[in-house]
């Protein structure tokens, strides 16, 4: 396998893993084990990634600042540390979200004519 | 600075990263467990699902990390770890380069304060002072308002001329507490126009104000000073009334803070508008007003266009003048630059050639380092050896002891900035005695860009060569041998030979600056001053002489004064004068009208006198020599004959060289008052005046008991500061409270005198030198220390490495005496070499210390020799430490270590 093949590979996957991520936030702040979960029960566990690679990506996140993190106390009672989707997180995955539809609508399109 | 907050609060994103991963397995723990799962299994699978630990809290990280920054922080964290682990090596070369540092950077504070200040004025390299001119160059004196009148009409170049002048250096601003004092130059209307300069408040002055219409109230604009200090920020200032030597004038305005004209005054400033009258519509000498004036040029005219234009004015101007002698001294006109004024050229090249030499101080602190920077390069090529070997690129290498060159020298400059302050404090009498500036402890942009600059520079030259030579060095030889200590070839000790021998040469031409400094501070002493200063001591009193407006301040103040002093126990004699020799006198001086045309005539027309008022006790207490005739004396007083004394420099330009002194005594001159002429009693032996340096200016002295109101120059010699010289039998500064406590009896406002003992009046008129003097035994003594323990440094060097080399010479039988020669020849070369090149160097010293020097030559042998002397002598002294090392090698141990 060449490396320039196995990071281009990661890039991909590390883009998807964080619009999961900046997605699933958007609808309520969440804890990074609540997020593996609901990750995977919304992909009807199709997904299943490594849990702690959440974690690289959600540092990742915090440094561009699309996403604050404060520790609280969860309903179980639980010293949990809680992200939040801050606004230009939300402006960063609306970009991303129509960016991977234009890229799912090409590949599609080159696709077509073999399949036919 | 938001990457210093980071480095700080990167440590706690880490451990809440630590923490949240931590959580995170404890609650999928527990959820397995609620399902049911053992306690073990639960926590191996909570792992098997999360992955490696380690690894993802490491990448997780990494989304933090700024790599090239990081690892730039390793290296000056490495730097750090190196110092201490070396402290000798650390200080040593923190202290050399401190030294350095700080010598450059206060040198530049001053430089900066002094030179490179701006003027407060708008475009301020278009004022220019303009000069009348005539055969005997530039007039001492201004011009008249007619001249000035004609300029303004015809010229094409000017934008604007404007112009002023002093009555008194001293006036009194009436307050709630007692007079203050303050300048009071008096302007012309349109001159805060021509500096560009609007007031902060009211309108300033208009040509109203000028006009010198009978009842129009006369007009002030106030400093920002005066404004604050006298009347409290008061906003309604404007049309207040002020009392000002004792008359009323209007506020008018008040001009921005920061604002002076004259430039750089002593006390705070209140600008009065020139009133015209009478004495301007004349052009006669003594009769008319004259002007110091500035002007500004159109934009885009140079200064020699100006010129040149306003000399076929003024050529036009001086036919007006009807005096034939008084048109020969005004035919031309001299234009300068005016913030060529405000500092005196020799002060500027001297401030040049102190900063010149701060900075060569500061060159021979980096070459130092560098030589020892090379040196440990070489101890420590197995390190870079294993650097390189294990992959490191020279770059990284290079960059690596860049680093550790810039943390030395950044330590330095922290440590240079407290020896800054503390020069700047121990120069602090000279500073504001010469250029009248106090420097504060303030931040100043200026200094922290210097520091920043030196920083840097002082790292580039003193670790890039280190640097290079380590990382150019192969890597195989220095692995393979056993040592750490490895030679660092020939090559490596010539270039360290060089940087002593440079070193050398600079510090010679520092010492030999040094040297004549001293020589000259020497002449000065003993240069015959034509008096003595020993046991006086002067009151500088600043009197309110408009509160005797109308009564005799001769007789009810000065007389009782005098009288009280004398009798105070130890006095010896007492006198009033309105100067004392070398001090800061206000000058008075006087021209001579003559009717006719012969030689003798116009020698006289062109004398320039200076004018003393002094008491009959004066020649006691300085013990002035007579040549002829009588001092003045009790028996002179405003009753009897006037009678005035004269020095020889008057008497000589006055009578005729070869006749003067005889002739002189005895001859009528000047007149006390209309009625009857004064006649010359006596002629005085001559004495520096204005400076040690200076021979005397012809010099008229008049009697003060014999000045009354009604004397013409009563004014002019009683308004103005009086001081009291007084002789004393005992240590002239314990009488001082005794003094002070006689003239605040006499009269509460001489509360406030200065004393000063006249031994220290001469002292402060060495200003210049003194202080070069002083500044330069520093720079030359730290200069000489560092080169000599530089090659100290060397030669310790090169006898460490050659330890087996001597040790089988003395093993094949050389005398102890013959390894010490060779030691000895080498550091001799080194020091031949710099002696010569530092010779060659001083010889340039002759153009930038020229106006420093008195009575003695910059090619002055005696100094050559003795700063050769002194370096050659300290040179081997530190020879023959590492030569004595050398013969007492003993041979078995040396080849034994082989």
């Amino acid at each position: 396998m060449e490396p320039g093949n196995t990071s281009e590979q990661r890039d991909l996957f590390r883009g998807a893993l964080e619009i999961m991520i900046l997605r699933s936030l958007r609808r309520q702040p969440m804890h990074g084990y609540a997020l593996v979960q609901h990750i995977r029960r919304q992909s009807n566990e199709l997904l299943l990634v490594e849990e702690g690679s959440l974690y690289p990506a959600l540092q990742r996140l915090l440094k561009k600042k699309f996403l604050t993190a404060d520790w609280q106390i969860s309903p179980t009672g639980r010293k949990v540390r809680t992200y939040q989707i801050t606004r230009s997180g939300v402006l960063h995955l609306e970009r991303e979200v129509s960016l991977f539809n234009r890229m799912l609508k090409g590949i599609a399109l080159v696709l077509a004519p073999a399949k036919s | 600075m938001r990457w210093l907050t980071n480095l700080f609060s990167r440590q706690e994103t880490y451990a809440d990263l630590s923490q949240e991963i931590q959580q995170h397995l404890e609650e999928k723990i527990e959820e397995l467990m609620a399902g049911g799962m053992a306690p073990q299994q639960a926590e191996q699978q909570a792992k098997r699902d999360f992955g490696n630990v380690a690894l993802l809290e490491e990448s997780a990280r990494e989304a933090w990390a700024r790599p090239a920054f990081d690892s730039i922080w390793a290296d000056v964290c490495y730097a750090g770890r190196q110092m201490k682990r070396s402290p000798g090596f650390a200080i040593m070369a923190i202290a050399t380069l401190a030294t350095g540092i700080a010598a450059s950077a206060a040198m530049f504070t001053v430089v900066d304060r002094v030179l490179l200040r701006p003027l407060p004025y708008e475009r301020a390299g278009q004022l220019v002072q303009i000069k009348e001119a005539g055969k005997n160059g530039p007039s001492m004196f201004g011009a008249p308002y007619l001249d000035i009148e004609q300029w303004r009409e015809r010229s094409q170049t000017l934008a604007e001329i404007a112009f002023h002048t002093y009555d008194k250096p001293t006036s009194f601003l009436e307050g709630n507490s007692g007079p203050v004092q303050v300048n009071t130059p008096r302007v012309s209307t349109n001159l805060f126009e021509t500096l560009g300069v609007r007031p902060a408040i009211g309108r300033g002055f208009d040509s109203s104000d000028s006009s010198g219409q009978k009842g129009g109230a006369k007009t002030a604009v106030l400093s920002d000073t005066v404004w604050r200090d006298g009347f409290g920020e008061d906003p309604n200032i404007l049309g207040r009334v002020i009392r000002l030597n004792g008359e009323s004038y209007a506020v008018v305005g008040v001009m921005p803070r920061g604002f002076q004209f004259p430039f750089n005054p002593e006390k705070p400033q209140i600008w009065t508008a020139i009133q015209l009258g009478d004495t301007d519509k004349e052009r006669a000498k003594n009769a008319a007003q004259e002007y110091t004036i500035i002007a500004r040029l159109k934009e885009g005219v140079t200064m020699e266009a100006a010129q040149a234009e306003l000399r076929v004015i003024q050529n036009e101007v001086a036919k007006q003048y009807t005096d034939a002698h008084a048109r020969e001294n005004v035919m031309s006109v001299e234009l300068l630059s005016y913030a060529d004024t405000v500092v005196e050229g020799g002060v500027r090249n001297a401030l040049w050639a102190l900063l010149g030499a701060a900075g060569v101080l500061w060159l021979i602190a980096c070459l130092n380092v560098t030589s020892l920077l090379l040196a440990r390069a070489a101890t420590r090529q197995r390190e870079i050896a294993v650097r390189a070997a294990l992959g490191a690129s020279r770059w990284r290498i290079i960059r690596q002891l860049f680093v550790e060159g810039l943390v030395l020298s950044l330590t330095a400059s922290l440590l240079g900035i407290g020896l800054v302050f503390a020069a700047l404090r121990i120069f602090e009498r000279e500073l504001s005695l010469q250029f009248r500036i106090h420097v504060g402890m303030a931040p100043n942009s200026a200094l922290v860009l210097c520091l920043l600059g030196l920083t840097l520079l002082s790292a580039v030259i003193s670790s890039v060569w280190p640097a290079l030579v380590a990382a150019r060095a192969s890597i195989d030889p220095a692995l393979r041998q056993g040592g750490a200590r490895s030679g660092g070839g020939r090559h490596q000790h010539r270039g360290r030979g060089l940087l002593v021998v440079s070193q050398m040469a600079m510090s010679l031409a520092l010492l030999v600056a040094c040297g004549l400094l001293l020589r000259t501070l020497f002449a000065l002493r003993h240069v015959s001053l034509g008096f003595k200063s020993d046991h006086v001591i002067v009151a500088d009193m600043v009197i309110p002489a408009y509160r005797f407006d109308g009564r005799n301040m001769t007789r009810e103040l000065y007389q009782p004064l005098v009288e009280r002093v004398e009798h105070l126990s130890g006095v010896e004699a007492a006198s009033l004068t309105t100067g004392v020799p070398l001090g800061k006198r206000f000058p008075i001086l006087l021209t001579f009208a003559t009717d006719e045309n012969d030689p003798a005539s116009v020698r006289v027309e062109d004398l320039v006198t200076q004018f003393r008022a002094v008491g009959p006790g004066l020649q006691r207490v300085f013990g002035f020599r007579m040549l002829s005739g009588r001092f003045f004396n009790e028996g002179d007083t405003a009753s009897s004959q006037p009678v005035i004394v004269v020095n020889r420099a008057f008497a000589r330009a006055y009578f005729g060289k070869n006749q003067g002194l005889d002739k002189a005594v005895g001859q009528q001159l000047l007149s006390y008052d209309k009625e009857k002429l004064a006649e010359i009693v006596g002629v005085v032996d001559e004495e520096r005046q204005s400076s040690v340096i200076e021979p005397s200016q012809p010099e008229v002295e008049v009697c003060i008991p014999q000045i009354t109101p009604k004397t013409g120059f009563y004014r002019v010699a009683e308004g103005l500061a009086m001081n009291l010289a007084v002789r004393t039998d005992r240590n002239p500064i314990s009488f001082i409270p005794e003094f002070r406590r006689a003239l605040t009896s006499a009269s509460p406002e001489l509360a406030g005198s200065t004393f000063t003992t006249m031994d220290q009046v001469v002292e402060d008129s060495f200003g210049d030198q003194r202080m070069a003097a002083r500044l330069l035994q520093i720079f030359a003594g730290a200069a000489l220390l560092l080169c000599v323990a530089g090659l100290y440094g060397l030669l310790a060097y090169l006898v460490s490495q050659r330890t087996q080399e001597f040790g089988v010479r003395i093993a094949l039988g050389a005398r102890r005496g013959q390894v010490i020669t060779l030691v000895i020849r080498q550091a001799g070369w080194i020091l031949l070499a710099g002696s010569a090149i530092g010779l060659a160097l001083s010889f340039f010293l002759k153009r930038l210390l020229a106006s420093f020097l008195y009575g003695v030559q910059a090619r002055d042998a005696l100094t050559l020799s003795a700063a050769v002397l002194l370096l050659l002598g300290t040179g081997l002294a530190a020879a023959y430490i590492p030569a004595r090392r050398a013969a007492s090698v003993d041979p078995m141990q040396a080849l034994r270590a082989e």
